[in-house]
């Protein structure tokens, strides 16, 4: 049944539109929209892409997916005001498809952890269960965006919450970076016990430089040089190797930087 | 062969002509973020290696490149920036720029909201500082495709509350 009602979202995740999902709607509208950017070959930024999506406006001005479409380029350039104005349009025409997505960007483009909060609260309290969706490029459910989010605005406890309650459930698989996120968080609170046994189920899923030199710093913490001195160095080569958070367009949460692990 | 010729630049002219007339059709620019040349406030020697083809600052998938990485930018706003004192001011400014294909840069830009989104104008002694830091930071580093270095757009969004830079984007 969640499959099934997984198919009827159109553009959960960003991609080629279906839009026989509108003709099984009967909204021809949105259909023949739909099909005027089946094939759209220009790049998001281009003066064409934005006028072909604009036409299928003009076919049917609550076309979600062209507005959200658009909105991509100004989000990546950092014009806030046009996307916010692009995306809540998208909003608004198809809520449960876009809100999510919304939420994410908010807080991987400006930091609005609030905002972001809001969002996927929204989603979680319309589905009930953990399938909120995740950020647009796949790494981060949003729930644990959202607990990067209370963590941020220095509420750890509830952000330990939600990502524990999220990693105990039998239906959900860690992602990448989700035992980092909750290692800091424990280490941000003293709890350097529960810090150091996400650091190494982190180890044991994904190595990192920045989970190294956590390690290193709880090694430092407990008086053991020697422990201190190789997850630092293991750290540094990590991060030579490029095998740290890496975000194309702006940053992981709780990155470190290579003069940073330098230092300590 | 003078007809020929004649006949080549009339093509020229034309094609020209209608590219010019269909931007000036259209109601956007080139590409979203384009940024122009403005006399008034633009360095006239400010040299482009392609004016027509600057790219974005995540087209090589790394992100801001700075040396000595983003922190090196955060300690320097940390230095430089003097928070203005009973400032109310809180929101997101955004400064976007060239960095041409030797790591210079130029044709700044201020955009501001305000905590909802909505265009605000913040105290200018806020955004004077910041755009005077901006203009100063020298270690851009100039990304390159086929070892060939290229134009890029690049952005910094600043979180202010209370007249202070809490963050740093991207």
């Amino acid at each position: 049944m969640k499959y099934l009602f997984l198919l009827m979202i159109p553009f959960y995740a960003v991609g080629q539109p279906n839009c026989n999902v509108y003709l099984y709607d009967k909204d021809t509208a949105q259909y023949n929209a739909c099909k005027s950017v089946e094939k759209v070959y220009y790049y998001q930024y281009t003066r064409q892409y934005q006028e072909q999506f604009d036409r299928a406006l003009e076919i049917c001005p609550y076309f979600s997916y062209a507005y959200r479409a658009k909105s991509t380029a100004y989000l990546k350039s950092g014009d806030f005001l046009t996307w916010k104005y692009l995306i809540d349009k998208a909003v608004e025409y198809d809520t449960l498809s876009n809100i999510g997505y919304r939420g994410w960007c908010k807080y991987q483009f400006f930091r609005d952890y609030k905002g972001t909060i809001s969002d996927i609260e929204y989603v979680e309290k319309r589905y009930k269960t953990i399938d909120v969706g995740y950020s647009a490029g796949g790494e981060y459910h949003l729930l644990v965006a959202k607990a990067i989010c209370y963590s941020a605005l220095n509420n750890k406890q509830k952000a330990i919450e939600i990502l524990e309650n999220l990693l105990a459930n039998k239906n959900y698989d860690p992602g990448l970076f989700d035992y980092y996120q909750l290692g800091v968080t424990y280490f941000q609170i003293k709890d350097y016990e529960n810090a150091q046994k996400c650091f190494d189920k982190q180890s044991a899923k994904y190595e990192l430089a920045e989970n190294k030199y956590y390690k290193a710093k709880i090694a430092k913490l407990n008086g053991d040089t020697l422990l201190f001195q190789r997850e630092k160095n293991e750290a540094i080569r990590l991060y030579q190797d490029k095998k740290n958070m890496v975000d194309p367009y702006t940053e992981h949460f709780n990155k470190v930087y290579l003069t940073t692990i330098i230092n300590e | 062969m003078k007809i020929g010729k004649y006949l080549c630049y009339l093509v020229w002219v034309l094609l020209l002509g209608s590219c010019q007339i269909e931007a000036q059709k259209s109601k956007y620019l080139r590409s979203v973020g384009d940024i122009a040349y403005d006399s008034t406030s633009d360095k006239k020697d400010f040299y482009l290696c392609n004016e027509r083809n600057v790219k974005q600052y995540h087209n090589n998938h790394k992100g801001l490149e700075y040396k000595g990485e983003k922190i090196a930018l955060i300690e320097l706003f940390d230095k430089q920036f003097v928070p203005v004192p009973n400032s109310k001011d809180s929101g997101l400014i955004r400064i976007r720029f060239i960095v041409n294909c030797k790591g210079e840069t130029d044709r700044f830009r201020v955009t501001a909201m305000d905590e909802n989104y909505k265009e605000k104008e913040f105290d200018t002694k806020i955004t004077q500082q910041l755009l005077l830091i901006c203009k100063g930071l020298t270690d851009w580093i100039p990304k390159q495709y086929e070892d060939k270095a290229l134009d890029y757009y690049q952005y910094l969004i600043f979180k202010i509350q209370n007249g202070k830079i809490i963050e740093i984007m991207p």
